[in-house]
């Protein structure tokens, strides 16, 4: 399952150090990147080295990185597919109603690795950061604990609801064969399915909310944070250089490759 | 305020006057004019039957109510001379340490370090305070080695600990548990006891839900015993059990054998200073009445085990299984299930009880060895046909249920298995319904019945259709004395009917009291099958399964250390002190 795959991997690496918040900027930069990029080459350039990067830097190995990003480049090479054969443009290849354009080979790649790269750099993130670091370097950042911890707390829910869901599926797949074979018999099993999920998940969710005002959250304004997460200035590297290649790729783009590719 | 008020203060902890709750304002009350004091540093079990309201007078002392839950509350509670009224939750927090029923769901985080350190960071301890606390309730805790592990990957007893320790974090003065060993088994249960034995023994004030008292009464302060909202009792155990224990036997609250065994001393007309509570003491009281002399033979009536005949409905042979990963939670199983009996599959958390349930049921699927299945090849069977042959029911019933009344929910399982015709429906519904007496239920949401009819109709829709086998999980999981019986009773009268009962349970004096056969799995391995009495006349393998002989068995050990002979079938307390009343006087 994706899941156990894409978990924080408690390493020694480069990115592991690296300031959560910092790490969580650098994607954001990535994505803001890879929307102004208009040739394939600059998308191509930033996959390189996203993946050099996550064996280099995260020390992510080529197998979990394929585990886990196998679904999402499927899809991307679909997408690339899809865009080969319905973009408008020059045909370039026909085959009975199949046709390929010019501008549909260019595109097909620019999407493959816009999803690509934006999947891989958030999987980095999450393969190189604690959640329990990023929300403390939310909280550093001066966002009031309590919000913070609501986005931890809907991560910690996940395996729960997981459980819930194998235990009901279990259940009602021994109640014997189905009454009924229609989609709104199916409609009306997969209603009380969700059904089922969704009070005991309730449930779940008030006892925590209960348990969380018995441990004395929300206490005081502040709180002790056991594991501190610090800002050295060398984490600023990595957003630095990632915004200089953006820009080169960028100028390059601008100057030749567009022109190049006769856009 | 004079000295003697203020050391009165100091004294008493938390305290209840005249605390009257309900949660509806037209409702019924859920706790009656209760005024009780539990004193600093006491250990406190409350008892009663299911729905006397020991959950609800919990939320008193925790805060929850008023704070968290709507109703109308009338008294007072105070908590270190503090009414919870005029303080806040979290004040309230800082004395008084919760820790819930399904601890799992009460984490906040997510590694185990993380989860103990969680309560004194919100409480802002210093830094190193918390690291040295943690460290030192990984230790107390004995869940040191899964520092590092992610809370949703530790075993039922891991957790109970992991909850205990993080509301020991808070340095609290007073600790609620409510039943936190209703899911474990028998050696979890067992660590989990030593623990609050410990806290005890530390000087913690302890209040303590728990049906489970065979380890527990003998070192309480104060036994404090509820019965439809009402205080009926309390104070220390052994005169309390003078006074109400045949009350709280009427109650259906489980009482230990020995317990029971004194009661029925009195019963039969002697006069005991007290009641005993462990296994010793109950030696020593029937040494004193002179019941047990050297020599004397005891002869039980031999139990009728039920006998096999014909070939067995289900026979595995050395069956494997792995959820993957090289890792086997079957490793070399054999077993044979025949028509009409009751067996007892039992073992520790993880033992592999469940991963048999599962591939019985056709849920996993056998890979390695050979799994046969009503004369076919488990391989070769199909969910949704196997279910008329075999069925489960799940220790959760809500997860099976599929529609919106406890009719139509009888009415689905028929249909699966083929019954369409309106009047045939009917009848077969309703026969159902009466036989497990949810006649009066029908109309009602399943998720809106109790917990014991909640069982009943995971029963019922699991008999439909007549299987051949039926497997419950922790038949009497979580409920009190007289649901238990009623729940057997039906299972017996299932299992008149020809239907293998298979039940897994951790619950030995179910097992001794009905089961013909009993198997032990113990790491994925079968170490055991026989008869329950063989079973605990093997301490080795009781010990390997970390399991443990009920009370009554363990006084059969002694009082023949002490040559006194006992034979046959002794099925439970009552039916021991008959044995031992009557024969005292035939001789």
């Amino acid at each position: 399952m994706a899941g156990d795959f894409l978990s924080f991997k408690e390493k020694s690496s480069a990115l592991n150090r690296t300031y959560p918040l910092v790490k969580m900027i650098w994607v954001l930069l990535i994505a803001v990147g890879l929307f102004l990029f208009k040739t394939p080459f600059s998308g191509g350039i930033m996959f390189v080295l996203i993946l050099t990067l996550s064996m280099a830097g995260g020390k992510i190995t080529p197998k979990e990185i394929l585990r886990s990003a196998f679904v999402v480049f499927g899809l991307g090479f679909l997408l690339m597919v899809f865009h080969f054969f319905f973009d408008p443009g020059n045909v370039v290849w026909s085959w009975y109603f199949l046709t390929i354009t010019d501008y549909g080979l260019i595109q097909g790649p620019i999407f493959f690795f816009r999803l690509s790269v934006i999947v891989l750099s958030s999987f980095l993130l999450i393969w190189t950061t604690d959640t329990r670091d990023l929300m403390t370097s939310f909280i550093k950042a001066g966002m009031p604990y309590r919000y913070a911890y609501t986005i931890f707390l809907a991560m910690r829910f996940l395996p729960l609801i997981q459980k819930e869901v194998d235990a009901v599926r279990s259940a009602h797949a021994i109640r014997g064969r189905a009454t009924g074979s229609g989609p709104g018999h199916r409609f009306k099993l997969w209603q009380r399915y969700m059904f089922t999920i969704l009070i005991n998940g309730i449930r779940k969710a008030e006892i925590t909310a209960d348990a969380l005002e018995c441990r004395a959250f929300g206490y005081k304004k502040q709180r002790t944070s056991v594991k501190d997460v610090i800002f050295r200035k060398r984490d600023i590297v990595l957003p630095v250089i990632t915004v200089i290649i953006l820009v080169g790729l960028v100028y390059m783009e601008k100057s030749r490759w567009i022109s190049l590719l006769g856009l | 305020m004079s000295d003697q008020q203020k050391n009165e203060l100091m004294a008493v902890i938390a305290e209840l006057k005249n605390v009257s709750f309900q949660f509806e304002e037209e409702g019924p009350q859920v706790l009656k004019n209760l005024s009780l004091s539990l004193e600093r540093g006491s250990f406190n079990i409350l008892v009663g039957p299911g729905g006397s309201g020991k959950s609800t007078m919990c939320h008193l002392f925790n805060g929850r109510i008023p704070h968290l839950f709507d109703g109308v509350l009338e008294g007072e509670i105070f908590i270190e001379g503090s009414s919870t009224s005029e303080v806040e939750m979290k004040d309230i927090s800082c004395s008084v340490g919760s820790v819930f029923q399904d601890p799992e769901s009460m984490f906040a985080t997510l590694s185990v370090e993380d989860e103990i350190a969680f309560g004194p960071e919100n409480l802002l301890f210093g830094r190193e305070e918390i690291l040295e606390s943690v460290e030192s309730l990984l230790k107390l805790t004995g869940i040191a080695a899964y520092r590092h592990n992610l809370v949703w990957n530790l075993s039922g007893g891991q957790i109970q600990k992991l909850g205990l320790a993080a509301v020991l974090a808070m340095k609290p003065r007073l600790i609620i548990l409510d039943e936190p060993t209703a899911n474990l088994d028998p050696s979890a249960t067992r660590q989990v006891h030593e623990l609050i034995l410990k806290l005890k023994r530390e000087g913690i004030t302890i209040l303590l839900v728990t049906r489970e008292l065979d380890d527990f009464m003998a070192s309480a302060d104060n036994l404090l015993v509820l019965d439809k909202g009402t205080l009926i009792a309390s104070g220390e155990p052994y005169s309390l059990l003078i006074k109400h224990g045949m009350l709280m036997e009427k109650l259906g609250i489980w009482l230990p054998e020995t317990v029971e065994i004194g009661l029925a001393l009195i019963r039969a007309g002697y006069r005991l200073k007290s009641i005993p509570i462990t296994v010793d003491e109950t030696l020593a009281v029937l040494e004193k009445l002179e019941l047990c002399p050297e020599g004397r033979i005891l002869n039980g009536p031999e139990k009728n085990y039920h006998q096999h005949s014909g070939s067995p409905l289900i026979r595995a042979e050395d069956v494997r299984f792995s959820y993957g990963k090289g890792v086997y939670a079957i490793k070399g199983i054999s077993l044979d299930i025949h028509p009409g009996e009751m067996l007892a599959i039992v073992g520790r958390n993880g033992a592999g009880k469940s991963t048999m349930a599962r591939l019985l049921i056709g849920l996993n699927k056998c890979t390695e060895g050979k799994l046969e299945l009503f004369g076919k090849d488990s391989r070769r069977w199909k969910v949704p046909n196997l279910a008329n042959h075999i069925s489960l029911v799940f220790q959760n019933p809500e997860h099976q249920f599929l529609t919106d009344t406890v009719a139509e929910e009888i009415e689905y399982s028929l249909q699966a298995q083929g019954t369409y015709e309106k009047e045939t429906l009917e009848n077969e519904r309703n026969r159902i319904l009466k036989m497990l007496n949810l006649e009066e239920e029908k109309e009602n949401h399943p998720f809106a019945l109790s917990a014991g009819n909640k069982r009943r109709l995971g029963v019922a829709t699991m008999l439909v259709g007549d299987p051949q086998v039926l497997i419950v999980d922790e038949p009497t999981y979580g409920q009190d004395r007289e649901m238990t019986g009623t729940l057997m009773k039906l299972m017996k009268d299932i299992q008149s009917r020809g239907i293998a009962v298979v039940m897994i349970s951790h619950d030995m004096r179910l097992v001794e009291e009905y089961a013909d056969r009993v198997v032990v799995f113990s790491e994925g391995k079968k170490h055991f099958d026989g008869i329950p009495t063989d079973l605990f006349n093997k301490a080795e393998v009781l010990e390997g399964a970390s399991l443990q002989p009920t009370l009554l068995f363990q006084l059969l050990k002694k009082l023949e250390e002490k040559k006194v002979i006992c034979r046959g079938h002794i099925p439970g307390s009552e039916a021991f002190l008959q044995l031992l009343l009557n024969e005292g006087k035939a001789s």
